[in-house]
């Protein structure tokens, strides 16, 4: 039995097919999210990559993300606090909190044993936190977002960024970029404010490790040793972080279809 | 009436108070504005006047921002938009008490802003229960006959007071009655208890008396069905139909609230032992259980939690409106004492303007799965 979930976030697309609820036969991550050819490209692309299943080999479509509800393929759709929940407790069954830090959003999610899903906190209506914080800021000192954990890396004195507000924030980079702190220590500053304010979030919900990062910025070294020294510990990461989503979905699909 | 005829009822008047708001003027009556919360609807009442709540609405912010910060509660800022807009033109007055900070500058800018509307102040004190603090209350209450006495002509009598208490407390019962009753009847969803507890604000207590038992007569009758989630839900306000409509749609049942525009309203009547001022007096020294009283132990965290167990709640939704010191304070107490006692919270930040509620339904969505 083949499976499919589908997240459509606010800046990319993710799907992934499952057989029988255990082996993932192919995924796809597309840049662009709601409102996009995002959704109809992942698509297109996952059924491509999967060695000819199509959509009427799928037992069910479950669909998360903020377009969810908008995706009119689905059999089902579910919050993506769920989903992440669920993909991330394949991934990693051990974990127990999870860091999901999206485009427009940060959420955490705290698990049981059993990995189902105990408490959860989303951030406020604020871009500070998230994915978005970084594009403005990669935009600013031209730079490619996937880029800022290498060059993060080179900092020797890394800047603080002290406003809370994205807008703001942006004003204090090109103020200090005027003074001439150099882009890797400017670039680490931003890092650490990002994981700062999740940080602060995770200490709301009381970070029980095995701690692990979902979402697109996980894939952000920068923002993740950050994070682990905000915390105090090692945050997981896996190459599916950002499929989280789409996974938890495809195995929701498997439970739910019947059988 | 049936249920659903009297549910229609309820709708109408809490989605349109301007119909009603006209209604009133145009059968002769003078209307009295009442902002929030804990306004002596009492003493309108005696004296022949129609009180009508004034908790704001979910408008476009533009000319209010004039006369407030930008970070302020968005229930003032509507109310004042609104006064600003024409919308209450034909009201006799506004009472405004000043039971949080937001509340405390506001009658200032109504005067200022609105100079067609009276502004009559209630100036509640901080210590309520001590004797001091009641004769505070008590001239808080002179205060305000005397402005309604001056500004709508009719005279005080304390005898009416007496009849316009007994139909509060009749109103209290009735609506206390109604929340245990509704926590039995999941078919009656979370859209439509709002416009039964909103309704309330916008009518005569006798008028919405008469409905809500007829209501609860027509659902003793009929047969109870439980099959949405049972949760208690806490915050300032929670009529916003684009929230309501998310908690109908992920299978909610609200079975117990503690919402300071729905049921903390009738938690506590005048006591009958006392003369008539006396007696209102008592009732607001006698209130409890709420972030804009102050209280020194907090209480009201024990009391959602009680109010949790005894109605069997699965988990509860915290309705926090933006900017709203009196409940962010009481938040992490209510957060830490549900975490103690297992019970599953989610929260969610809401306010007058909100036009999208994808973020809530998120949240509201996953605590859905969590509860389930």
């Amino acid at each position: 039995m083949y499976t499919l979930g589908i997240d459509i976030g606010s800046t990319t697309s993710k799907c992934v097919i499952l057989k029988d609820g255990k082996d993932i036969v192919a995924t796809s991550l597309i840049i662009g999210g709601m409102g996009t050819p995002g959704p109809t490209d992942a698509l297109t692309q996952v059924f491509e990559k999967s060695g000819g299943l199509t959509k009427d080999d799928m037992a069910m479509t479950v669909a998360t993300g903020y377009g969810r509800t908008r995706y009119e393929g689905a059999d089902l759709d579910m919050s993506e606090l769920s989903c992440h929940a669920m993909g991330a407790h394949h991934v990693f069954p051990t974990v127990r909190t999870i860091i999901d830090i999206g485009g427009q959003d940060a959420k955490l999610i705290s698990l049981d044993e059993r990995g189902r899903m105990k408490n959860f906190l989303m951030n406020d209506k604020c871009a500070a936190g998230t994915g978005r914080f970084l594009d403005v800021m990669a935009n600013i000192l031209q730079l490619d977002v996937n880029d800022l954990g290498a060059v993060a890396a080179q900092a020797d004195n890394p800047a603080s960024i002290s406003s809370t507000c994205t807008v703001f924030a942006e004003s204090e980079v090109i103020s200090q970029l005027a003074n001439g702190v150099t882009t890797p220590n400017l670039v680490a500053g931003i890092c650490a404010s990002v994981s700062s304010r999740v940080a602060a979030l995770a200490k709301r919900i009381g970070p029980t490790p095995d701690i692990c990062m979902s979402g697109g910025v996980a894939q952000n070294d920068g923002v993740r040793s950050a994070m682990e020294k905000a915390l105090d510990t090692k945050i997981l990461v896996s190459p599916m972080a950002q499929l989280f989503g789409a996974l938890g979905a495809a195995y929701y699909a498997f439970e739910k279809a019947p059988k | 009436m049936t249920v659903n005829e009297l549910l229609a009822r309820f709708h109408e008047v809490a989605g349109n108070p301007k119909a009603q708001f006209d209604a009133y003027l145009k059968a002769g009556k003078k209307v009295i504005l009442v902002a929030p919360v804990y306004t002596p609807e009492e003493l309108v009442h005696a004296m022949g006047y129609v009180p009508m709540g004034a908790w704001g609405g979910d408008v476009e912010l533009n000319e209010a921002k004039k006369y407030c910060p930008a970070f302020i509660c968005s229930i003032l800022q509507s109310l004042l938009e609104l006064g600003l807009k024409g919308t209450y033109e034909g009201a006799s007055a506004i009472i405004i008490p000043n039971l949080c900070d937001s509340l405390r500058g506001f009658g200032q800018n109504w005067k200022y802003a609105i100079p067609s509307i009276p502004f009559i102040p209630m100036t509640y004190p901080q210590h309520r229960k001590p004797e001091f603090g009641a004769a505070f209350t008590k001239a808080g209450y002179e205060r305000v006959i005397a402005d309604l006495e001056k500004v709508a002509g009719e005279k005080f009598d304390l005898a009416k007071l007496e009849n316009s208490i007994k139909v509060y407390n009749a109103h209290n019962a009735a609506m206390r009655n109604l929340a245990v009753v509704l926590a039995d009847h999941a078919e009656i969803l979370p859209s439509q208890r709002s416009d039964i507890f909103k309704s309330a604000t916008f009518m005569l207590k006798e008028e919405h008396t008469a409905l809500v038992n007829e209501l609860i007569e027509a659902l003793n009758a009929q047969e109870a069905k439980s099959d949405r989630i049972r949760i208690m839900t806490t915050g300032i306000l929670a009529d916003a139909p684009g929230l309501t409509s998310i908690l109908d749609e992920m299978n909610m049942h609200i079975v117990a609230d503690d919402i300071a525009a729905e049921s903390r309203q009738y938690r506590t009547d005048a006591p009958a032992e006392f003369c008539a001022m006396d007696s209102l007096v008592k009732k607001f020294q006698n209130m409890d259980n709420c972030s804009v009283l102050y209280d020194f132990y907090k209480k009201r965290v024990d009391y959602i939690i009680e109010q949790m167990k005894e109605y069997d709640a699965k988990g509860l939704l915290i309705i926090l409106t933006k900017f709203c010191d009196p409940e962010e304070f009481d938040y992490p107490l209510i957060k830490k004492a549900c975490e103690a006692a297992g019970i599953p919270t989610a929260t969610i930040e809401v306010d007058r303007q909100m036009v999208n509620y994808e973020q809530a339904r998120t949240a509201i969505e996953t605590f859905r799965d969590l509860l389930a």
